[in-house]
């Protein structure tokens, strides 16, 4: 690289490494004071508000003892996978449906846009009027928060396909649904990872929060009954059995990301 | 009788940072020494990557030099600490970069008053001193203009008049038309001129083309490859003023641009 | 000519979405699913003897106050750890975790904490805004040129100039986006405290219409937060319009180079 204008060549004197271990050990310390802060809190404030991190974490295991964890995180996830597969499933065909018709796609547009304004989780009394107290609320709430995310990554993925990749392929006499499949399709999946990485842990903090406001069981449900027994230790648990796994789909995500993408030589990352 | 000595380059070095654990990276500039008196217009010429921007970077300050010292007016400037660095040297050195750095969200006439602006001396007298300016380099009426409606050339002519309206003592300039069409490139030139006679300040002019050297400067300096230092100079005998659009023509043109070419065969 | 024939058809959908609402909503009855016409009508007279104004006055003066009192921290952050840049790599996992937990079912913990009252609004609210704001003004402060700055060094500027003059005019467009993507989780997630606990707000009426089975009121109460949401965004693309002048139209950016 030849001299470009001006460039900081403020170089640091300590060397990298120096500072790596710096900041190892900022995170370490950082991460010490919060259990301390947490441990007390739970002294100072008083067990109503601030559960103690042992006894916390005493509650975790006895909920994995009796098997009412591996229930309610079974509830939870059964909830999320069925609302994340089927908004998937719409929320990529709509897409390709659309852009059939350019006319049909203007004209619903605006809606799409307005609806997407509705707060989702306001719906849910509604539903429960409907359905009870059941999966269903849950599903549909679910549902609906990650069709959007899916439906507008995958039509910017499809407007940002190249035109004249398509325009070589019907030349060469392809017809709608192979340029679909082959081009699109293959263009459009960086940015379906994308959405799918934001989509998936929505999907479970979606179905949290809906368990929050109706259900008999899984992780949220259990926060908010504990909460309303005002049983602090439970709430606290719940929440880090929550963080857990939110994180834990994340990390997971991130793993098949990079299995399935780690044939392409640039990936193309879109700021969500 | 010689100009006073303003600017004094001795020795010069540049080698970037060794990467850890590998060998010492070769010297980019090594033992570059020149001077220059106030008052002169001197250009340097040299091909891309003989470290022309680095060499002006250290001049400015914003970049260390690992050998060789800068001396402006008698004052030994410490160069080799990356923090003991004076960016413009307070202003004392002006820099005019190839990319023309002009702040997105001011207005043409907000960029040409940043300098005096945050130096805090932004009052009527200096507002009308940059009006005179903006018309000088034909940009009257662009004021309210942000950069991104103003064409490439309109923006290096900003660029330059930002700097010439805190009339810093000596300007140091990159390459500034390299990157306009030929026409421009020649108007910018007289342009640069004209103001250059009315204020006589110190400009040292860094380009790769042989006819900008000659059309501007009082002395031209070659560069070799690197490892980058002086190879030879050139006095410039063309008596001001000068007329850039027909430079070709004027006497000693043509044996100065003969000599400057085949030192750089 | 197309420009008519996409109000045309634009409003022959809305025409066919409204009529499929009113079948419906004869078809299963008022109870379940209101009809446009009633929801229409019972909106307007909650707007004009000022139930719905109060109400989601109520929300949004609940989306507001988190918004600010997380929003203002998470901007000053970066700016102020601008030149420390190890102490951001230490925050960074902590934020990063604190950005991917689920903040909203964190809500059970704030109305413990802080009762049914707005405070718990209030702090929830905070805390989705906090971690979106912050990544998003961290990015404007990274994506600082250095040749600007080192332009105005040479101008003669020092460190408060920089920040005034060069690193706030290039974050403004990242922060006008976090706060433009953490409008809608603001009003939802005030929303929502109000669904589980509450006796004020858009939320509040929402749950006490499905108690008493007034679909009506629940879709009027919907019908406020959602235009809420698209008031919040319309005022922020303002303020982004009016920030923004400078901006060149992205095409612009491809003819010039960068």
């Amino acid at each position: 690289m030849t001299d470009a204008g001006l460039t900081a060549a403020m170089v640091s004197d300590a060397p990298a490494a120096a500072r790596k271990r710096v900041v190892v050990a900022g995170r370490l310390l950082l991460a010490v004071l919060l259990v301390l802060g947490w441990e007390l809190g739970a002294r100072t404030l008083g067990s109503v508000f601030f559960a103690a991190p042992l006894d916390v974490a005493a509650r975790i295991v006895t909920l994995a003892r009796s098997g009412q964890l591996a229930a309610d995180v079974a509830s939870t996830l059964r909830v999320s996978a069925l609302g994340f597969a089927i908004a998937c499933v719409a929320g990529v065909l709509l897409p390709f449906l659309l852009r059939r018709s350019p006319r049909v796609s203007t004209a619903v547009e605006p809606y799409i846009m307005a609806s997407m304004g509705i707060p989702k989780y306001a719906l849910a009394p509604w539903l429960i009027l409907w359905f009870g107290i059941g999966d269903l609320p849950k599903l549909v709430v679910v549902t609906l928060m990650v069709f959007y995310i899916i439906f507008i990554t995958t039509t910017a993925g499809i407007r940002a396909v190249d035109q004249r990749l398509i325009a070589m392929a019907r030349v060469a006499g392809a017809g709608e649904t192979a340029i679909a499949r082959e081009i699109i399709w293959k263009s459009l999946l960086p940015f379906f990872f994308t959405g799918l990485k934001v989509a998936l842990p929505r999907a479970v903090s979606a179905t949290i929060v809906g368990e929050f406001l109706v259900a008999t069981e899984g992780v949220g449900h259990y926060i908010e009954y504990s909460r309303q027994v005002a049983d602090t230790v439970g709430v606290f648990a719940g929440i880090v059995i929550a963080i857990v796994l939110v994180l834990a789909i994340n990390a997971v995500v991130n793993v098949i990301e990079r299995r399935a993408l780690a044939w392409r030589p640039v990936e193309r990352e879109m700021e969500l | 009788m010689s100009d006073p000595t303003l600017l004094e380059i001795r020795n010069l070095g540049k080698r970037f940072p060794a990467r850890h654990g590998r060998e010492p990276s070769p010297w980019v500039i090594q033992d570059l020494s020149f001077s220059v008196g106030t008052g002169e217009f001197l250009t340097i010429i040299g091909p891309s990557g003989a470290g022309k921007s680095t060499l002006l970077n250290m001049i400015a300050q914003i970049d260390t030099a690992s050998a060789g010292e800068i001396v402006f007016n008698g004052e030994t400037v410490n160069s080799h600490d990356a923090r003991m660095l004076r960016p413009g040297f307070d202003r004392r050195i002006g820099y005019v970069t190839q990319d023309d750095n002009l702040l997105p969200w001011r207005t043409t006439i907000d960029n040409v008053l940043f300098p005096i602006e945050v130096q805090g001396r932004l009052n009527d007298e200096t507002r009308a001193q940059a009006d005179v300016l903006v018309r000088a380099v034909g940009l009257a009426g662009f004021e309210r203009y942000y950069p991104h409606e103003l064409s490439g050339g309109m923006r290096k002519r900003a660029a330059l008049i930002r700097t010439l309206a805190y009339d810093p003592p000596v300007i140091l300039m990159d390459e500034p038309f390299a990157a306009v069409d030929a026409q421009t490139r020649t108007q910018l030139q007289a342009d640069l001129l004209t103001l250059w006679g009315l204020g006589r300040k110190t400009i040292i002019f860094v380009t790769h083309d042989i006819t900008e050297a000659i059309a501007l400067g009082d002395r031209a300096l070659v560069l070799s490859r690197q490892p980058t230092r002086i190879a030879a100079e050139h006095a410039i005998p063309i008596p001001r003023p000068r007329n850039v659009q027909d430079i070709f023509a004027l006497e000693g043109f043509a044996a100065v641009y003969q000599r400057i070419r085949s030192d750089i065969q | 000519m197309t420009r008519w024939r996409t109000y045309t058809d634009r409003l022959i959908v809305l025409a066919v979405i409204l009529a499929a609402w009113q079948v419906g909503s004869f078809l299963v009855g008022p109870y379940w699913l209101s009809s446009p016409w009633a929801v229409a009508a019972r909106f307007t007279a909650q707007i004009l003897n000022g139930e719905l104004i109060v109400q989601g006055g109520y929300t949004v003066e609940e989306a507001l106050i988190g918004t600010v009192i997380g929003g203002v921290p998470a901007v000053l952050l970066p700016f102020l750890l601008r030149r420390h840049p190890v102490i951001v790599a230490i925050l960074d996992p902590f934020m990063v975790g604190g950005y991917g937990a689920p903040k909203l079912a964190f809500a059970p913990l704030f109305i413990l904490w802080f009762g049914i009252g707005i405070e718990s609004k209030i702090a929830l609210v905070a805390s989705v805004v906090f971690f979106i704001v912050y990544f998003n003004t961290l990015a404007g402060v990274r994506a600082l040129d250095p040749r600007l700055v080192q332009m105005a060094q040479i101008a003669g500027a020092g460190e408060r100039h920089v920040a005034r003059h060069i690193v706030l005019p290039a974050a403004v467009p990242h922060i006008l986006a976090g706060f433009r993507i953490a409008v809608p989780y603001a009003i939802g997630g005030a929303v929502i405290a109000e669904l589980i606990s509450s006796n004020r707000g858009l939320g509040y009426l929402v749950q006490t219409g499905a108690m008493n089975f007034d679909t009506t009121s629940v879709f009027a109460a919907i019908l406020a937060a959602t235009l809420i949401v698209h008031g919040a965004n319309w005022l922020l693309n303002a303020a982004e319009r009016a920030l923004l002048r400078w901006r060149p139209p992205p095409r612009a950016v491809l003819e010039t180079g960068t």
